[in-house]
């Protein structure tokens, strides 16, 4: 009898165990398959500043190649948004990475940065949903205008607070020649209308 | 092959295992903000007029060669905390620095350390900590006042004052303008000595320093040296809501859900645990 109530509370144990696996597994991949959704303008703030185009004698970078984690994006310029923000892709939000054309071009010397969604509307994933999946050494390619490659490799991931984070060492690291990428990460925060941290790839020159 | 344990506690077992493994799982959900040891940032402006073209030496090893008076270098980056800094005429060696100074620097932050001084007031480093975060399409301005004997200077830009009375050696505030050509015009307010204009093409999100350095009468001649950086922005929203259709605050309950989990992870190991106790107990009773 004592026997049967304790294979009884074993299964109830074992029930729960596995309720919460799946639940999960349903919290930490649910939005990495790809579903359709219905795509709803973006709902960062507006970029009120007019990237700048920057074609003297210099090619713009117009493709970002991540192989290990499939990315094969087009790149947009972006500026800083009202907020004083670094703005993000707007002709298409979710596929495209954006440029700070104000900083420096890839592969000059100094911090180039580009930033991608995580994620759209719903949860979905967006461009930069795997970049928290690369590794040191990982390699990143930029291509531009005029064809030419150059190749970036993994330094280190980071996360940070948005308040907290390094901008100078991000955006005006000048001491060698880096490409950063940036995505968001953390919880979603719906009365700041942000998440709670940053994920930076830092990168640099091959 | 006979089993060790009966059926009952290795599903108690495997279920412990199960609400462990879900329990990490959730632990991997909780991103923590992971601020790796940031490097501090500094550049150095040579705005002594009695120090010729020098070597700067940076906790005894050499960061610097052939520094002439009147440059500015790019921000180098540093490992924050105390560092000796010694500059001393090319040709000498460090034990003959003609400044030795400790400076501490933070970690994320930008400075501009200047070498100022003159023989008759000896030779020191100061240093400014400079904010180059920039808003929406404009573009900032900072004048760095490093002229010994100059006194105290306004800045105007031909129609109005921008900065007035900043003194030496001083660094006034940061000025926000419209991006666009200036010809700025600084003024000594002790003397009607006439300096040079200075002349600067603002870009959007730069960040524009304008050194003064010499002096007003005798050698090296007064000039403005300028340095112009880009500005830095904040850090991107590159997220969405998850839950988009929601009403406001809707979308936050997602987090007492992550721990209502997490509770009955625990309650599930806990259980687990008495369970294969309490098994392992009364089987071992059997035995015997």
């Amino acid at each position: 009898m004592q026997n049967m109530r304790a294979v009884r509370l074993t299964l109830y144990f074992f029930a729960l165990a596995l309720t919460l696996i799946l639940g999960g597994c349903d919290q930490s991949l649910a939005s990495q398959t790809t579903l359709p959704h219905a795509i709803s303008p973006t709902p960062s703030p507006k970029s009120t500043s007019t990237p700048v185009l920057k074609l003297k004698g210099r090619a713009n970078p117009v493709r970002l190649l991540i192989p290990a984690i499939h990315v094969n994006a087009s790149i947009e310029t972006v500026g800083i948004t009202s907020n004083g923000d670094l703005a993000v892709p707007t002709q298409n939000p979710w596929e495209h990475v954006g440029w700070y054309a104000s900083g420096p071009y890839p592969g000059e010397r100094g911090s180039a940065v580009f930033d991608g969604h995580l994620d759209r509307p719903g949860g979905y994933p967006a461009v930069f949903w795997y970049l928290r999946d690369l590794h040191v050494g990982d390699e990143v390619r930029v291509i531009y205008a005029n064809g030419k490659t150059l190749q970036f490799h993994v330094t280190d991931l980071a996360f940070y607070s948005p308040q907290d984070a390094p901008i100078q060492e991000i955006f005006g690291n000048e001491a060698g020649t880096y490409l950063n990428l940036i995505t968001c990460a953390g919880d979603w925060i719906a009365s700041q209308h942000q998440t709670t941290l940053r994920l930076v790839v830092y990168t640099t020159l091959d | 092959m006979k089993l060790k344990c009966s059926p009952v506690v290795l599903v108690c077992r495997i279920s412990l295992a199960c609400a462990l493994f879900a329990l990490v799982t959730f632990s991997g959900l909780f991103q923590k903000s992971v601020a790796a040891q940031s490097l501090a940032f500094v550049r150095i402006v040579h705005a002594s007029p009695d120090v010729g073209t020098a070597n700067v030496f940076l906790d005894g090893s050499k960061l610097l060669s052939n520094f002439q008076f009147g440059t500015v270098t790019d921000y180098a980056t540093i490992p924050p905390g105390p560092h000796k800094v010694q500059i001393a005429l090319i040709g000498k060696g460090i034990g003959a620095a003609v400044i030795t100074q400790t400076l501490s620097v933070d970690p994320g932050i930008a400075y501009t350390v200047a070498a100022l001084g003159t023989k008759s007031t000896g030779f020191s480093l100061d240093v400014f900590t400079d904010n180059n975060q920039i808003s929406n399409g404009t573009a900032k301005v900072r004048v760095y006042h490093l002229s010994p004997g100059t006194g105290t200077v306004n800045v105007s830009n031909g129609n109005s004052t921008l900065i007035s009375g900043l003194g030496y050696p001083g660094a006034s505030n940061y000025l926000s303008l419209q991006t666009g050509s200036y010809s700025f015009q600084v003024t000594t307010t002790q003397s009607s000595a006439t300096l040079p204009t200075v002349p600067v093409t603002l870009k959007a999100n730069t960040v524009t320093s304008i050194f003064a350095v010499g002096v007003v009468n005798g050698t090296p001649q007064i000039e403005f040296v300028t340095a112009q950086v880009s500005g830095l922005p904040g850090m991107p929203l590159t997220g969405s809501d998850p839950n988009p259709n929601a009403a406001p605050g809707e979308s936050q309950a997602l987090s007492p859900w992550i721990w209502l989990f997490v509770v009955l992870a625990l309650i599930g190991i806990g259980g687990a645990v008495v369970v294969t106790r309490r098994l392992a107990l009364s089987h071992r009773q059997v035995i015997v």
